[in-house]
């Protein structure tokens, strides 16, 4: 672990106490994880029982990692999920003390138990302090803690000043909630910060590329349709205030929140086709993201399946003119598959076979391709053409002519790495010419970007890289094999296609060869998986310059302390280029009996790729070259650990550069140059500077925020409660004061129900929640009531799905009262009606909103598609005993179960767990929700046989690998056969 | 607004008194149409039903739907300045027809006080509510309810009989995040259900358009077993209140050491329990 910085520690300073609660706002990339972990290393000690909560998964163990080495180890952070333990075990380990990461759900449904002892809890840290807000389950939590617990602390912490927005004074609004007073804001402006990092900059470059021109047709065509469908969004007849977002911010994915949150009063009311141009504002804003990152074989295939999706449309999504994307059907559009295209390869004239070019379109692939497999089918092999000195390789279909245009910044990363390696040649003979002393650091060189598949991508690159040719043909080789597995698979698609309409008939001769490439392929994925196989959670990945393959990142820290000298490098060295150039000439001019051979036999050598792994630090620093993906916090420690003195930026980061500045004055005396690349006028560079602006003026705001708020006084729970009490004296005949204070009322609630507000504002309005896990019902309020909530969305899903027929079937069995909560939501429109479309909104525009229209148009009062009244009415002829509660927030969702409950029985937890679960040997464990769902969804597969098949499957892998007649074993030999046949539909036999 | 003042006064006249010759009550006849108690007369939702055919009869219900079910009308609007009327009327209805239906016509902006009255109210009274915001709405609601009324419940059940394409669709956009061209570009690499679900991490990240979350969601939903004992409450609950004392008492946390090592093993370590490397023990 590195020295702290002297703004560190004055936060540090500035928060430590236990006896305070406190809110930390700091800029991203400034270490926000050091502070953590340096507080929590304070902290930590059996007598305290220090909870972090809010951490998501990777964050909990990165912490725990550096926990551990800044030295606090036994037992260090323990982190409890859905997997450890039960309650039991779970109240054992609180009680030990310590420090414990708990996921929110486990700990409310710990607190509302008693399973946490509250009272005795020393502190909570809450990370993400910028997703709190009255309805967060954070906010339940910490109204629990206060409850019990007023002299423990809560530390609060965020980088993410963006997103602190809700409201007049967001800032207040997540204090109150948190009911802490002090807050301290740090800026990357903040003198203190300026002081430190400014003293000694490191040296960078800047290098700005430009597109090719078929890429910049294609980001223009794409901004073009952009624009299309945001003319569109602002003709619809919705009211959107969209004056401010014009084209560049519609490049960020806060764009989209913007326009969800103005349409989120009205979403279940916006027609489908609005939705389509929301939804395809998303899709357009990752195409020209992908555009940049994707090697171009692969953006044309994403295109591809964008085509494919668009065209195969949904038998129940109703009239197909609904819900489908504009802009697909512009000349811009066509511009973007044509060119996206012809990156890739061109249909080449040089054949009379071969289609005129003005006629090649998109309907026209088809045929083109199944030209292509014929061609590919025929044993004779293609005469070889020459064309620009390239030899033609018999696999390629002749009448495409492969182009395979590479991304600019891969050549301009090799000049960079070859600068890089002249400079370090020159750095070495420096010091040893003249006695100066060697600088600290490692010549380890660092490339970083966004995404682990650019960094497969990069490592792919470089490693198959082909000097021989001319600049920008570099790639040339990875290019073509990926052409070829490319070719496979559209073939391989070809003959998915072609064998259900054959009713069941093998095609003659296809299959085996088809599947042998299948077998090859996968091969070939285990192979590359094998050369990143270490250190996947950190998506770190190796990769070589073409003279050496050097170590992972596995083992970082551990570097400089390895031996260095040693034989073996040079073997496995020449091994591997042997290795790695053989291969892939191999691979282009086998044939395809060959082909599978060979792949097959690459499995064989991936155990000797793993060697690499074996030798990881035997190599000199200088010749390692690592790739790694933005991984937020993790980087600084990985920073640390590699201390390397170049670092390319493949893509622009903010957060990045801040880290090597901290890096920097972290390391005195460490020289560290820092090349960063970014595509000129693309969206990228203007991301890259609209999104410091953007933290910049965030921080603006917060700092006035706090300048001109009025500090929330937090008002003591206990009046109230005192009131609660002689309520309930007046209710009830009973004896002792004791008596009565446990006799609150209460409401059963599912544990899956916790992801929603209501129990939090449950228990805010006085009531006992109870958590258990139902197998009927959401929430049991009487031993008659029984509540099934339905928000919205789920409300029309789960009327598609016909799963709210099964789940008020089941309740109108085991209950007296059966009830279907509607739930709108608090800001959103208490209001069912569709707002009609477009189409319709040139002629009535003058005449919104439509319900003070006395015919209506017909548009809206087209009820020939099933409505969701007419959904509700069935439902209601079907179970006369439903009744329906319309809630127009959960805030009154509370009030109307608090006038349920008045003068009724309580519910009974045990009986209400084990209601309906009579055959289920599991009642009451908790459940995968996502797992449930996903089995719900496979023919075959009832909500009445769901639990069965639960219980004896673990999990819906291992459905997947059981044969036909284990299924049918669970299932029955009807649906069981069902269930087989969908899981097992389209693979080879 | 003046229309609905005046149809309100005529209903609550015709309900009072029958000064004037009270309108030819027809004796439920076909049982086609939707029979409508004559106090209804002016209401601007009758023009608003469509499809089925209207009469008017002498039934205790507002509208009568079908053989069983009946359907009481109140705007709120109307139960703002009259809150008494809807009790009168529902007392009156007794303990008629099978499917009892409160028809409110949300045509105020406070209505949650009233709406949260009339649910309790009619919880009471086995009346089931539904609201509308709108005539045309409650219109529709009405003429449904007679289309439908010997109607079997098919479209709302599950339903099985898809073709394949949909059917994966449905599965594979349950999960999280996951869009139909996902669906697509996942069909399109792997073929099949189950190759999908055998697919590696590294695999999926690979495809275009999937990310880390997304790749998260999807290994989750078909790696993760079903059941996960951390939340197992009735076992809790059933143990827990013979110990109920036990779980405030602080000694626990003050002798914690031992107790600690106990209980670690039976948890998954954050990270690997022993480094193979130390850096402390590092020169």
């Amino acid at each position: 672990m590195s020295t702290l910085l002297p703004f560190h520690t004055s936060i540090l300073n500035e928060i430590y106490d236990p006896a305070t609660s406190d809110l930390l706002v700091l800029a991203r990339g400034l270490g926000l994880r050091r502070i953590i972990c340096t507080l929590l290393k304070i902290y930590d000690s059996p007598q305290n029982l220090v909870l972090v909560i809010n951490a998501t998964q990777e964050e909990e163990t990165e912490i725990g990692e550096e926990l551990g080495i800044m030295g606090c180890r036994k037992p260090g952070l323990r982190v409890v999920g859905y997997e450890t333990g039960t309650s039991r075990d779970r109240q054992d380990l609180y009680k030990g003390g310590g420090l414990i990461a708990v996921t929110l759900r486990i700990l409310i449904v710990d607190m509302l138990q008693n399973i946490v002892p509250i009272d005795l809890i020393t502190g909570i840290m809450v990370m993400h302090a910028e997703k709190v807000s009255p309805l967060h389950l954070v906010s339940f939590i910490t109204r629990l803690y206060r409850e019990k617990n007023t002299s423990g602390f809560l530390k609060a912490f965020t980088d993410q000043p963006e997103h602190i927005t809700s409201g007049l004074s967001p800032m207040k609004n997540i204090m109150k909630e948190l009911q802490l007073r002090r807050v301290w804001v740090y800026p990357r402006f903040h003198q203190e910060v300026k002081d430190t990092l400014e003293r000694k900059r490191a040296d960078v470059i800047e290098l700005a590329q430009n597109l090719t021109d078929n890429m910049d047709d294609i980001h223009g065509a794409i901004i073009q349709c952009m624009t299309i469908t945001l003319s569109e969004l602002r003709r619809s007849k919705v009211e959107l205030d969209l004056d401010g977002l014009n084209l560049p911010a519609a490049y960020f994915s806060s764009f989209d929140h913007i326009v969800r949150k103005q349409l989120d009063p009205i979403w279940h009311k916006v027609g489908p086709s609005t939705k389509a141009l929301v939804r395809d504002l998303g899709v357009l804003r990752r195409l020209v993201g992908y555009l940049l990152v994707y090697d171009p074989l692969q953006f044309h295939s994403y295109c591809q399946s964008l085509v494919e999706a668009a065209t195969t449309t949904n038998p129940d999504s109703g009239p197909s003119s609904l819900g489908k994307s504009q802009w697909m059907l512009t000349d811009a559009a066509n511009i973007i598959f044509q060119a996206a295209k012809r990156r890739c390869f061109v249909d080449a004239p040089f054949d009379d076979q071969s289609k005129p070019l003005q006629e090649i379109d998109l309907d026209d692939d088809d045929e083109a391709w199944n030209a292509i497999f014929e061609l590919e089918g025929r044993p004779s092999a293609p005469p070889r053409a020459t064309k620009s000195g390239t030899k033609r390789h018999e696999w390629i279909p002749k009448d495409i002519h492969p182009v395979l245009e590479e991304l600019p910044k891969w050549s301009l990363l090799v000049e960079i790495l070859e600068e890089i390696e002249g400079e370090i040649l020159r750095m070495e003979s420096t010091i040893t010419s003249r006695p100066v002393e060697e600088p600290p650091g490692t010549n380890t060189t660092l490339v970083m970007c966004s995404s682990t598949a650019t960094c497969t991508l990069l490592n792919d690159f470089l490693s198959s890289k082909d000097d021989k040719r001319p600049k920008g043909e570099w790639g040339r080789r990875m290019m073509l094999k990926k052409l070829r597995s490319w070719l496979w698979w559209e073939k391989r698609k070809k003959t998915a296609v072609e064998a259900p309409s054959g009713a069941g008939k093998k095609p003659i001769g296809g299959p085996s060869a088809d599947d042998m490439i299948w077998r090859g392929e996968t091969g070939d994925d285990a192979l590359s998986e094998a050369l990143k196989k270490k250190d996947r959670e950190n998506a770190a990945k190796k990769a070589s310059r073409r003279r050496v393959r050097g170590g992972g990142p596995v083992g970082i820290g551990r570097a400089s302390s390895v031996p260095r000298e040693n034989p073996a490098p040079g073997v496995s060295d020449a091994l591997a280029d042997d290795f790695f150039t053989d291969e892939n000439m191999e691979l282009l001019a086998l044939d395809d009996q060959e082909l599978e051979f060979n792949l097959l036999t690459d499995i064989t050598t991936m155990e000797f790729v793993t060697e690499f792994d074996a030798h990881y630090g035997l190599l000199p620093s200088a010749e390692t070259l690592l790739i790694r993906a933005y991984s937020d916090d993790t980087d600084d420690r990985m920073l640390d650990e590699i201390k390397p003195r170049f670092i390319v930026m493949f893509e622009p980061c903010m957060e990045f550069v801040r880290r090597v500045e901290v890096y920097k004055c972290s390391n005195p005396g460490l020289p560290v140059r820092v090349y960063h690349m970014v595509y000129a006028n693309s969206c990228e560079e203007h991301k890259y500077l609209a999104g410091i602006r953007r933290e910049k003026d965030s921080f603006e705001r917060l700092i006035k925020e706090r300048g001109s708020m009025l500090l929330p006084i937090i008002e003591d729970r206990r009046a109230a409660e005192s009131d609660a009490i002689i309520k309930t004296i007046s209710s009830r005949i009973a004896g002792g004061r004791r008596e009565l204070n446990k006799a609150p009322s209460q409401v059963i609630v599912d544990m899956r129900e916790f992801r929603s507000t209501l129990p939090s504002l449950l228990h805010a309005s006085d009531l006992l929640v109870i958590p258990a896990t139902l197998t009927v019902g959401d929430y049991i309020i009487t031993p008659e009531i029984c509540v099934e909530r339905k928000s919205l969305a789920d409300l029309v899903s789960s009327f598609n799905s016909g799963r709210l027929y099964t789940q008020c079937e089941l309740m109108s069995v085991h209950y007296k009262t059966p009830v279907l909560l509607i739930e709108f939501e608090e800001d959103k429109a208490f209001s069912f009606e569709i707002i009609s479309d477009l189409k319709s909104y040139a002629k009535t525009n003058t005449r919104f909103p439509p319900k003070k229209k006395p015919t209506g148009n017909p548009a809206e009062h087209d009820y020939s598609s099933p409505t969701i009244q007419s959904k509700i009415v069935l439902l209601t002829l079907s179970f006369p005993r439903l009744r329906i509660i319309w809630s127009p927030s959960p805030y009154a969702t509370a009030d109307i179960f608090n006038d349920l409950k008045k003068d009724r029985a309580e519910p009974d937890p045990v009986k209400a767990v084990a209601t309906g679960a009579e055959e289920d040997p599991e009642a009451g464990a908790g459940v995968n929700a996502a797992a449930e769902e996903l089995l719900r969804s496979f023919p075959g597969i009832t909500a009445k046989n769901v639990k069965h098949v639960m219980s004896k499957v673990q999990n819906i892998r291992k459905l997947c690998e059981m044969d036909l007649t284990q299924v049918q074993g669970i299932l029955g030999a009807e649906p069981g056969k069902a269930c087989y046949d969908f899981l097992h539909k389209g693979e080879g036999k | 607004m003046t229309l609905l003042i005046t149809w309100s006064s005529s209903m609550s006249s015709s309900a009072s008194s029958s000064k004037r010759p009270a309108p030819p009550a027809v004796i439920p006849g076909s049982g086609n149409n939707i029979i409508v108690s004559p106090l209804q007369r002016g209401n601007p939702i009758l023009e608003c039903i469509r499809n089925v055919g209207k009469e008017f009869g002498d039934i205790v219900a507002d509208y009568q739907v079908g053989r069983t079910t009946g359907v009481l009308f109140l705007s709120l609007k109307y139960h703002r300045l009259h809150p008494e009327y809807i009790h009168t009327r529902i007392e009156k209805l007794g303990i008629r027809y099978t499917l009892r239906i409160l028809l409110i016509l949300c045509d105020i902006t406070e209505h949650k006080d009233a709406i949260r009255e009339l649910t309790k109210v009619c919880l009471t009274n086995n009346i089931t509510v539904i609201v509308t915001f709108s005539s045309e709405e409650a219109g529709h609601y009405l003429g449904i309810f007679k289309q439908y009324e010997y109607k079997p419940p098919n479209m709302i059940k599950e339903r099985v009989d898809k073709d394949y394409t949909s059917m994966l669709r449905t599965s594979l956009t349950s999960i999280s995040r996951v869009n139909k061209t996902d669906v697509q570009t996942l069909r399109n690499s792997f073929g099949s259900l189950a190759n999908i679900a055998k697919a590696q991490p590294e695999q999926l990240s690979e495809l275009p358009g999937f990310g880390q979350v997304k790749v998260r969601n999807i290994k989750n939903a078909f790696e993760k077993p079903f059941r996960n004992h951390a939340t197992n409450t009735l076992e809790f609950m059933q143990a827990g209140d013979t110990e109920d004392n036990g779980t405030g008492d602080g000694g626990g946390l003050l002798d914690g050491g031992t107790n600690l090592k106990e209980s670690d093993s039976a948890y998954r370590p954050p990270r690997d329990p022993s480094p193979v490397w130390d850096i402390e023990l590092d020169p």
